[in-house]
Order: C-alpha cells, then sequence, then structure tokens
C-alpha cells in the first residue's frame, strides 16, 4: 500500500530546464575558497545582461582541489570549470559563461569538461553522495526527484523488524570508525521495551582529514533526515538528535534549515508521510570538545553535562540518552539507510569485501594534490587512493607518511601502500580505518614532532576522567620532548612504549585508547625521526 | 552590568524552557549575544534550570568554545590538527603570532584580535584553513594571511 | 575495641533475586544479578586494586587499577563496572594487569607530593595502599613535568597549582593531592544530593570545585562530610586529624542531635575523639552523616561547657562552684520549702520529648514519688500522643510505620509540616535520592522549603496553606476520593472556598455515612481556611531520571 503522500511526486532523473543553469557550491569548502564572492560577481553579471540563467547553490562535487567549481548546465549536462577563485571570475564571464558559449568556454584555461566524466569523479561507486552536489541542498522537491524517500517509503511498508533486519543483512558497519555491525545495534533498541527511545546522530566529525559528514549535511540534508526517519521506525523511537559539532556552522545552518522544510511538508512531526507514525527532530551543537565525538561523552553532553565518557556496560543501546534506550550512530551509517531500504540489503552487501560491506566514503586530505571525497567500495588500496586517485602530494615532494583515521590513526609508510580499504586488514597493521579520513605528509614532515602532537591533543582534547589519558597524555608530550632533546633516548623510548601499552588497554575510551597509534607506528616506521642526540640538535 | 547579564540568561534560558539538557545551547546563545559567558549569570542559570552552580560552571569550564572574558573585536581561528599541518600551518601560526605580538590563545595588546588555535573546521582538502569572525578561509598561504590581519585592523 | 574498619566492597549491593554463580580467580561465588565483580570478588576476601570507587556511589570506572580479564572476552574490562555473568571465570591477576596498573600508579604518583610521613592521611591513604599493592618502585617520569604539587614551575608561578582551602571551619581542601577520582563529586550528588562539588577544565588541568571554584564556605556545601568520608586521600582531611592524628580505635555511638539517629564510629585516640565517622551499618544513616553528628560535636568538650555543679542565691550574686551533695541537698531543700510554704502542688515538671524513655519515666517518678503530686507534663503530649492514637487506632501500632529503607520503594512522597532538610537532613538526602529516580513530591508547607524546589528537586505540588489550617485540609482531603492529583485540587478548592467537613473520625471509617458533599462551615472560620487555589503549584515535569 502506497501512502498517498508518496504518490505525489514523479520519480525521474533531473530533468533539462529550458533556462541555463550555473552552479556555485555553498560547501564550506567551496566559501572558504572565495564561492560566495564568484555567486555573487556572476549574480551580479546576469542581472546587469539580464541573461536568462538561475544560479544554484549547490552542494559540492566532492572535487575539492577543483573548489569553487562552477558548472554550466545546457541541455541537462553539467560542464564544470575549476577552481575559481574571485579573480578568476572576470575571464570567465567574459569567456561566454552566461551565453552558454561552449565553443568558447571549451578552451578556457580552467575548462574541465563534462564534470560528470572527470576520472576521479567517474571512478566512484557513489551510494551515499549520489545527490550531493547535484542539487540545492534545501530543495525537498529535487532530493525526490533524485530517488530521495523511497527509503522511507519502503521502510513505511515493512514492520519495524523488517526493517531491522534490511539493515542488518545489508552487511552495514558503523562509519563513525568503530565498525560496529549497525543491524545487531538497531536489533538490541528494537527488543528493549522502554516509554521513550531515541536515535541520536554523531555530527561531531572531529577527526583531522575528515569532511564526509560536513559534506553531505552541507550537500544532501534530506538524506540524513530520511535515514534517522528509518532508524526511528525501525526502533520505536519518536526523536532523534543531531549533534553537529560547533566549527561546522555551515552544516548546522542547513540542517535547521531543511528539517524546518521536512516539518512543514509533513515528513516529520506527529504524522510522518500521513502514516501516523510520530518522528522528530532536534539539531544540537557541540562546543569545542573532540571527546564529544565518543558515543558516551555526546549523550552527557545531550543531557548538558560536561562531555565525560560513560563506561560500558550498560550500553546506549540499552541505556542511553536521559537512560532511555539509544541508537547512536554517524552521519554516513545513517546516510546509508534509505539506499539499503529503497534499492535492497543485498545491492548494498555486494559492495566491498570480507567483512567490510558497501561503499566508504573516503576523505584524501592534507598535502596532496587532488585532494576530495572518494566514495568507493571497500577493498581498494592506499597506494591507488595515494598516488593514482590522489596524485601524490601537493607540494610534489614524496610521499612520507599517510594517517589514516583520524589523530587517532596510525601512520603508514609507503611500504604499507598495499593495505586494501578494509577493517580488519588494517587492523592487522595495527593501523585503523576509523572515519576514512587519509592525511597525506611529505618528507619534510618529522615523525617525532607528529608523535608528540599526537599525545598533545589528546591531553588537550581529553575528558579528564581515566588517569591513563588524563595524566599519560601530558607524560607522553613531556617524555617525546626528551627524546627529540636527545635526552637519555633510549630509556625514554622504552617509557614512551610503556606508556603506550598503559593508555592501550587501561584507558575507558578511544581517545587514550588509541593515541598509542599514531605515536607506536611512527616510533616503528620512522624510528630514524627519533634518534636524535644532543649535538645533532645544536646544529639544526 | 551584572543584572542585565542575569536577566538575559533568564530571558534565554526561558526561551528553551528551563530544560537542563538545553545549557549547552542556552550558553551558546548567551555568548552570541553577549560575547562570553560572564560569571554572573551563572547562579541565575542554575536557579532558571534547577541545577546547581557547582555543575553549570563545570559545563562552562569544560568546554573550549565557552569564553570567561570578552574577546578582542575580532577572533581568528586557526586549524592547526594534522591536514592543516602536513599543509604547513605551523609556520603561519608562528607568522601571526609574531604580526599580533600574542601567543596562541591571548589578545593582542590593542584589544583588536584574538588569536586561537581550532583542531578541525572540516576544509581538510584546502588547508591551511582559518575562521575570522566566523567566516572560513582554507588555502591560506603568508600573503592571504597578511591581507585578513590586515582585515581585522593590524 | 580497635579500631573499626569497615570493609569497602567497591559498588554497591545488588538486589535482584535471581542469582549468578561465576569463578573468581579459581573460587566460585554466587551472588545477587548485578553485583559488579569487584564486590564479587571482596566477597571472598579478594581486594582488586582501587580507588575511585567505594560501595555508597555507584561504579565510575575512572582509575583504571580494578582491571581484570575474562577468559574468552578481549581486553581488561574494568571489575567495578563490569557486572558478574552465569559461569564466567575472571582472573584478578596475571602479567598483563599487573603491568598496567602499575603503569596507572606511575601516572597518579608523577603528579602528586611525596611527602607521606608528615601527610595527614599517613596511615590512611588508600594511594599509599595502592601504590604499595601493585609494587610501584620508580618513577620514570621524574618530577619536573607539569604538576599541581609545587607553587612554581620552572621558576615562575604554576598555573596548575591551588593553595590549601582552609575556609570550613571543619575540615581542608588541599588541591595538590587531588587524584582527580571523582569520589566527592559523586558522594555529593547520589548521596547527599546537594551538587556542591564539580570538576572545573577538562583533561590535566580538571580540579575539584566547590561551587563555582569558590572556596568551600562560600559554596552551596552543607558541610555534610560526605566527600571528606569519601576522599582517599589527604585532599579532603578533618581539620581534627590533620591537629591530632590518626585514631586509634572506635567506640560505635548515635547521635543525639535530631530524630533520625545516625550511627556513628566515634573515632578515638585514648580518651580524645578524634573524629566521628558515620557507620555504615547504621539502619537509620547507612553510612550518611549530616554537619551535625559529624563535625559540630564539639560542645561535648567545649572550653564554656559547665562541668562543676554551680550556686547562686539570689540572681544577682555570681555563681559559686560547689560540690554535687551541697548542690543536691540544696535543690531538694529548696522544693521541700517551697512545697510546705506554698502547698504541695506548687512544684511540677517537664520532660522533653527528645530525653529518653529511661529519663521520662525517672522524671515522673521523682514527681510523683518523690514530690507525691502527678504535675507532669511533656511536649509528647500534643505532639506524638494524638499521632500515637492515631497510628494505633489505624495501624495497631504507635510507632513508626515504617524503617528509613523503606524510602528506595517510594512512589509518592508527602511531606506535611516538616523541612526535613534543615531537621532530618540525612533521611532528606535519602529522600532526594528517591525522588530523583522519579518519586513524586507534595509538599504541604506554609513555609517554601528546600524541598519545594533545590537542584533536580521539583515538587509536584506545593500547597502553601494558611498556618492552622493543617486539620482542615486533612479532613478535606479524607472526605473526597482517594487521594489522586485532580482530587487534591478539589479537596484543596473545597478548602479554598471554605467549605470543608467538621465531622470526626468516625465518619471516615463509615464510609455510608461519608458525605457527598461537604457541609459549609461558619464563616468566623472560613477567612482563616483560605488558602488560594492560586497558589496550588502546577504539577512540574518529571524530575530527571539519571540519579
Amino acid at each position: 500500500m502506497t501512502l498517498p503522500f508518496f504518490s505525489k511526486v514523479k520519480r525521474g532523473e533531473n530533468e533539462p530546464h529550458g533556462k541555463m543553469r550555473i552552479f556555485v557550491p555553498k560547501d564550506a569548502a567551496a566559501v572558504a575558497c572565495g564561492a560566495d564572492a564568484v555567486a555573487a560577481a556572476i549574480a551580479r553579471s546576469a542581472a546587469q545582461t539580464g541573461a536568462p540563467v538561475e544560479i544554484v547553490r549547490n552542494g559540492s562535487r566532492g572535487l575539492l582541489w577543483l573548489e569553487p567549481l562552477v558548472e554550466l548546465e545546457m541541455g541537462g549536462i553539467r560542464y564544470g570549470f575549476g577552481p575559481i577563485e574571485a579573480d578568476a571570475v572576470a575571464s570567465l564571464l567574459n569567456t561566454g559563461l552566461l551565453r552558454g558559449d561552449l565553443k568558447a568556454l571549451s578552451v578556457h584555461p580552467k575548462w574541465l569538461g563534462v564534470v560528470n566524466k572527470i576520472d576521479y569523479f567517474a571512478r566512484q561507486t557513489r551510494l551515499t553522495f549520489a545527490r550531493c552536489g547535484l542539487t540545492d541542498p534545501l530543495s525537498l522537491e529535487s532530493y525526490r526527484a533524485l530517488g530521495g524517500y523511497k527509503g522511507l517509503e519502503k521502510a513505511l511498508s515493512l514492520s519495524p523488524a523488517g526493517i531491522v533486519d534490511a539493515v542488518a543483512k545489508s552487511g552495514l558497519r558503523g562509519r563513525g570508525g568503530a565498525g560496529f555491525p549497525t543491524g545487531i545495534k538497531w536489533q538490541t533498541v528494537h527488543d528493549t521495551s522502554a516509554a521513550q527511545k531515541y536515535i541520536v546522530c554523531n555530527a561531531d566529525e572531529g577527526d583531522s582529514g575528515t569532511f564526509a559528514d560536513r559534506m553531505l549535511m552541507e550537500g544532501d540534508p534530506f538524506l540524513l533526515i530520511e535515514g534517522m526517519t528509518i532508524a526511528g521506525l525501525a526502533v520505536g523511537a519518536t526523536k532523534g538528535f543531531i549533534y553537529i559539532r560547533s566549527e561546522y556552522p555551515h552544516a548546522i545552518a542547513a540542517l535547521k534549515a531543511a528539517i524546518s522544510i521536512a516539518r512543514k511538508s509533513g515528513l516529520l512531526g506527529a504524522d510522518v508521510a500521513g502514516s501516523k507514525r510520530a518522528f522528530d527532530l532536534e539539531v544540537r551543537t557541540g562546543a569545542g570538545a573532540y571527546v564529544c565525538g565518543e558515543e558516551t561523552a555526546l549523550l552527557d553532553s545531550l543531557e548538558g553535562k560536561r562531555g565525560m565518557v560513560r563506561a560500558k556496560p550498560p550500553l546506549p543501546a540499552h541505556k542511553g540518552l536521559f537512560g532511555r534506550p539509544t541508537v547512536i550512530n554517524n552521519v554516513l551509517s545513517l546516510a546509508a539507510v534509505p539506499f539499503i531500504l529503497a534499492e535492497g540489503a543485498k545491492t548494498y552487501l555486494d559492495y566491498g569485501m570480507g567483512r567490510s560491506r558497501g561503499t566508504m566514503p573516503i576523505q584524501l586530505a592534507g598535502n596532496i594534490k587532488r585532494g576530495g571525497l572518494f566514495e568507493t567500495a571497500f577493498g581498494i588500496c592506499l597506494g591507488e587512493l595515494v598516488e593514482d586517485i590522489g596524485g601524490g602530494t601537493a607540494s610534489g615532494r614524496p610521499v612520507k607518511a599517510v594517517q589514516v583515521g583520524g589523530p587517532l590513526g596510525a601512520y603508514f609508510p609507503r611500504s604499507h601502500f598495499d593495505t586494501p580499504f578494509d577493517y580488519e586488514a588494517f587492523a592487522k597493521r595495527d593501523g585503523l580505518i576509523g572515519h576514512a579520513g587519509v592525511v597525506v605528509f611529505d618528507d619534510t614532515a618529522d615523525m617525532a614532532k607528529q608523535a608528540r602532537f599526537a599525545f598533545e591533543f589528546c591531553a588537550v582534547e581529553s575528558c579528564g576522567k581515566c588517569t591513563p589519558c588524563r595524566i599519560g597524555s601530558t607524560r607522553g608530550a613531556e617524555t617525546v620532548d626528551k627524546i627529540m632533546a636527545g635526552d637519555a633516548s633510549e630509556a625514554n623510548l622504552a617509557l614512551v612504549t610503556d606508556l603506550c601499552n598503559t593508555m592501550k588497554f587501561g584507558s575507558l575510551c578511544a581517545l587514550g585508547g588509541f593515541t598509542p597509534y599514531p605515536v607506536l607506528s611512527a616510533l616503528t616506521h620512522f624510528p630514524e625521526d627519533f634518534r636524535r642526540t644532543p649535538r645533532l640538535q645544536a646544529a639544526e | 552590568m551584572a543584572p542585565q547579564t542575569e536577566k538575559t540568561a533568564r530571558a534565554i534560558a526561558a526561551e528553551f524552557g528551563n530544560r537542563p539538557d538545553a545549557l549547552i545551547e542556552i550558553l551558546h546563545k548567551l555568548q552570541g549575544e553577549i560575547g562570553y559567558v560572564p560569571e554572573a549569570t551563572v547562579p541565575a542559570l542554575a536557579d532558571a534550570l534547577n541545577v546547581s552552580r557547582a555543575e553549570v560552571h563545570g559545563v562552562v569550564t569544560f568546554y573550549h568554545a565557552f569564553r570567561h572574558k570578552p574577546a578582542g573585536r575580532h577572533v581568528l581561528k586557526m586549524c592547526r590538527a594534522e591536514a592543516c599541518q602536513a599543509m604547513g600551518c605551523e609556520a603561519l601560526v608562528e607568522r601571526a603570532e609574531s604580526r599580533l605580538g600574542v601567543s596562541c590563545g591571548g589578545t593582542s595588546a590593542d584589544g583588536r584580535v584574538t588569536l586561537e588555535p581550532i583542531y578541525c573546521l572540516g576544509l581538510c582538502a584546502t588547508a591551511p584553513s582559518a575562521m575570522l569572525d566566523g567566516r572560513v578561509v582554507g588555502r591560506l598561504t603568508p600573503a592571504k594571511l597578511d591581507a585578513l590581519l590586515k582585515e581585522a585592523g593590524t | 575495641m580497635a579500631l573499626i574498619k569497615e570493609t569497602d566492597y567497591g559498588t554497591p549491593a545488588a538486589k535482584a533475586e535471581k542469582a549468578v554463580t561465576l569463578t573468581i580467580d579459581g573460587t566460585k561465588i554466587t551472588v545477587p544479578e548485578g553485583t559488579s565483580i569487584m564486590r564479587a570478588a571482596m566477597e571472598i576476601g579478594t581486594q582488586i586494586p582501587k580507588l575511585c570507587a567505594t560501595d555508597s556511589i555507584e561504579a565510575f570506572g575512572s582509575c583504571r587499577l580494578c582491571l581484570v580479564e575474562i577468559e574468552g572476552r578481549n581486553g581488561t574490562p574494568a571489575s567495578c563496572t563490569t557486572p558478574v555473568a552465569e559461569g564466567i571465570v575472571v582472573h584478578t591477576q596475571n602479567q598483563r594487569l599487573k603491568q598496567i596498573r602499575r603503569g596507572v600508579m606511575e601516572l597518579y604518583i608523577s603528579d602528586h607530593p611525596l611527602d607521606c610521613l608528615t601527610c595527614a592521611a599517613n596511615g590512611d591513604c588508600e594511594l599509599q595502599d595502592m601504590a604499595g599493592a601493585v609494587g610501584l618502585r620508580d618513577v620514570r617520569y621524574g618530577y619536573q613535568g607539569a604538576n599541581h604539587v609545587f607553587a612554581k614551575h620552572n621558576g615562575k608561578a604554576n598555573s596548575e597549582w591551588l593553595p590549601k582551602d582552609e575556609s570550613n571551619p571543619y575540615f581542608t581542601y588541599d588541591p595538590s593531592k587531588c587524584i582527580v577520582c571523582n569520589r566527592c563529586v559523586r558522594a555529593c550528588e547520589e548521596v547527599q544530593g546537594t551538587f556542591a562539588l564539580t570538576i572545573s577544565g577538562r583533561g590535566f588541568d580538571s580540579r575539584v570545585s566547590p561551587g563555582m571554584s569558590e572556596s568551600f564556605l562560600d559554596s552551596e556545601c552543607v558541610s555534610c562530610g560526605a566527600c571528606v568520608q569519601a576522599c582517599p586521600t589527604a585532599t579532603l582531611t578533618e581539620k581534627a586529624v590533620i591537629e591530632i592524628g590518626q585514631p586509634e580505635h572506635s567506640v560505635v555511638t548515635t547521635c543525639a542531635y535530631c530524630g533520625v539517629g545516625c550511627s556513628f564510629k566515634a573515632e578515638m585516640r585514648g580518651e580524645e575523639v578524634v573524629r566521628m565517622v558515620p557507620y555504615k551499618d547504621g539502619k537509620a544513616n547507612r553510612g550518611h552523616s549530616c554537619v551535625k553528628g559529624r563535625f559540630a560535636w564539639g560542645y561535648a568538650t567545649h572550653t564554656e561547657r559547665i562541668l562543676e555543679p554551680m550556686l547562686r542565691d539570689k540572681i544577682t550574686d555570681p555563681w559559686r562552684e560547689t560540690t554535687w551533695e551541697e548542690a543536691i541537698g540544696r535543690v531538694a531543700t529548696e522544693f521541700k520549702r517551697i512545697q510546705y510554704q506554698y502547698g504541695k502542688d506548687a512544684v511540677g515538671g517537664i520532660t522533653s520529648s527528645r530525653c529518653t524513655n529511661e529519663e521520662t519515666f525517672l522524671v515522673q517518678k521523682l514527681i510523683r514519688a518523690g514530690f507525691g503530686v502527678n504535675n507532669v507534663d511533656t511536649c509528647a503530649r500534643v505532639c506524638h500522643s494524638p499521632t500515637g492514637y492515631g497510628l494505633k487506632t489505624a495501624f495497631g501500632t504507635s510507632a513508626g510505620t515504617q524503617d528509613f529503607d523503606s524510602i528506595e520503594h517510594t512512589d509518592v512522597v508527602m511531606i506535611i509540616g516538616a523541612n526535613p532538610t534543615d531537621g532530618h537532613p540525612v533521611f532528606a538526602s535519602r529522600m532526594k535520592k528517591r525522588l530523583r529516580q522519579g518519586a513524586k513530591l507534595i509538599v504541604l508547607d506554609p513555609r517554601r522549603i528546600d524541598m519545594v524546589r533545590s537542584p533536580h528537586i521539583q515538587a509536584d505540588h506545593h500547597l502553601p496553606l494558611t498556618p492552622g489550617t493543617n486539620v482542615a485540609v486533612l479532613t478535606a482531603w479524607r472526605t473526597s476520593s482517594p487521594p489522586r492529583a485532580s482530587s487534591t485540587r478539589r479537596s484543596c478548592a473545597s478548602v479554598a472556598t471554605g467549605r470543608t467537613s467538621r465531622s470526626g473520625p468516625r465518619s471516615c471509617r463509615d464510609r455510608s455515612t461519608r458525605p457527598r458533599s461537604p457541609p459549609s462551615i461558619p464563616a468566623s472560620i472560613q477567612p482563616r481556611c483560605a488558602a488560594p487555589l492560586a497558589s496550588m503549584q502546577p504539577a512540574a515535569t518529571p524530575p530527571s531520571t539519571t540519579a
């Protein structure tokens, strides 16, 4: 039975418009590179010349080295130009952008051709980021025209247990970093009876080198809303919270606007899409604490308290927000759900390898020539990502180390470039995928300094509850300082290793528990950076 | 001064239904209006939310986003996390410190600029990144930094 | 007897019916479901090292000393936060655990003063005990790093260091010794319910903060002493211990200050009381106390306390110390003279209901047998005499109808004319704990007592009735159907309009005679019953369930 709500929209590709459309992203990365000025300049010019052009501020395509990526859509095909910073707009306009003069434009120095055919883009398997960059993120019509809310429609035709089953069969694992099977988490909450349950979205994307959550929230917010609504139906939760870090003001604004639109359109509220089932969402802001990306600290933060990590058991699935059964998932985990419901669990499962199923939106960042979002099935090798797709370093110097998984991820040397993107394969090499951020360092990087930073970052962000992290991070930084000063290096190297053992097994959460990953990997793979003598230091 | 900030705090708390779980939202809004979280507002908030002064104080001091005193006229946040490090942010931070005559975390003597570290704006592929008064800036270079500082009046 | 050291099981007792059997270090043990592994181990006498756990408060899992290994499970879970499970096999000591524990203690001691010999906690310090327990021999980090110990660091003022807070007359707070175990904060929250303490800052900067990093005396602290009791180091210590030293024997006694009757261990050195520590086995207080019994016992040895009998002939004369013989002799002679001069009935006596039964018996015996009159009374006549009658008639006994422990199962608390946070603080704390778990609260009192609204407590209904109208309110209540919130309003509304039942107890028991609509009462009484309906507080949002 199709709810009347869903038969209103006709499905199909983005139909060609009579008007020409120019896309200038409003994604924060594009804005940081001047996209607002570019859009304004184009708009001014269009107004002055009276050109019959619609300017759309879209999400980012994720080809971040090309941002601001201006697109011209004619006859349903989108042609790209980038990077167009403020000083390059004039030339683009002069080359006939507003007249759609493809012949002239195709020889413009920033011409990229058909965006969908750009190799970096074409090689991806965009299941989650399918719409990102294609539409005005706040256009519900565009969202639905491109298949949005098909997942919810399917979910409403299933029992709650049926929805959970689909997610379980898809093989989806938590995309925040823990990689815990999402289906099992939802099953636990589904099975726990309570007067009130919650869905919490962890959008505190604190890992350096990651921006997929931000891009998605800014570029395709309805996808997250749809995913959370399906989650609510699956487990019996009527209320959801999205906890967004305060460092993401654009994402916060985008989600608040999208929620308002969804509510007005009957997709959130007491009667979702005419189903008589209730689900509503609230955006909450973080306040500068990386540790609030840890699920239990996030829950404490949502309760208006200090973001302290809670001991487990009890699991949030049993006793979470306000002591109620709570599903807490990363943005990407929830955003993967509509596809799974719409296209079927098996379709998702068929991508990937081993126990890592579906696609992972990998983020290439740092000292990399072609940084951006690359969504692909699990199994691709690290080297292919860094050198082939990413193009090696931005500086042109050799790649020295790659940190995968954020500040708590291991530094991999070139010799580990054959590691496939798979949870188990990375773990086997004492690394982790985490949220799939890949940060590239060239040979000017000092790995002892990076190891020191790992401790320093842990010290800055420690919630202070458990001893190994609260005191260990400070002592770790001090000890690396001593090593770097050539002070009793051997003894202090042994001490750092011992400290890492204490932190790894003794810490209450992954902040202290995983700090040893970057430290030990730096020590293991780049020991020469740690061998300093006072004599050498004076010469530096 | 004190009674006015307390009134503001109570009004904001009331907007959020005096719900204790909304404390962080309330503090954000309060700081947005006043520029920082005045100490005088802590007992007022505690009373409005029916929690203790200690609890509110604990929250205010836990989160780095909340200031205890007003910032300079402009706030320049420079990202110092790994991706930006890989693209040379540390040299830029040193440059900013030297130009402003402060160490990271401090406010210039003329009160114009507060320089703060920030750990990740999610602009990791367009590094080095910064935020001036809430406006994001990417692909920072020494020249771009100088331009930002000039914009902030120093 | 020697110093009573009550066993600290680490985590509170579980109250489940179901039993679970597990093996710890080769020994099988059966405990209620929900018991922590730490507590189960303690039951068989195995003391797993711990610092942040204590059995008066819920497990926290922060010190990371109590880690154990469970066969078949990865990692090293904390035994305080891990509940027992049927059939699990636990090991509390092996090479890996030893190494981690030593590593943790090494970190603790790297930021702690090394003045054990002159420290107030010497001989009674859990940090000392743990360093010994794990075999800590060396702190390889040295002591030049960041710390909270020294006022100066690298030649400059140490921003992490805080001076001692001696503002409270009874105990001292020394931040330089704090290990941030959070026991004090949790005790103030869970046991006392005042929430006066928090942790200020985060990470390495974390320090216990009374109020807004105020002094203890300026903060919301009520000096109940729960934090001092919970503190495993010298950070929070009784000033008496600092001045005198460690006690060497205990005497269990009962506090005489109020009707709760908390059990205490008077910890002594010789004849000198060093401190009063709540006795965990006390059925009234279960190990908690308030400022009165905990600290304000100085009156017993106060310099102004009168130790010898004194006499004077005229009120304008100065007091003259004398012997017991002369004093008692003079009193007896004078009473006899008064009776002879003014008649037998010129003498009478009153005992306080706070006297013990034995003391009251003696007084009335003196009056009746000694003075030969019946002129004896007690304030209990207007207090417990009518309540005793009522209770006996209704329940068959005139004693308290239930024990203090029963508060833990209560769904609704109604406070009439009492101010527990001031009058019976320890019981108020136990009530507050239950209220924070979701029980409802009705307060009938003209005063806006603390229980009406204080951190995390909000009465669902507060009826600030006019003084003197208790009887009217209660009889109005009684004449309506079984009390529910809506009928409470109705009966209170009937009070407001001056219409209450004036029938006596008999009509209550005989339901057939209970009037359907209460008869009106004389106009002369109406103004006194006019508690305005508007003063009824609407039902509050339920208190937070995160107790």
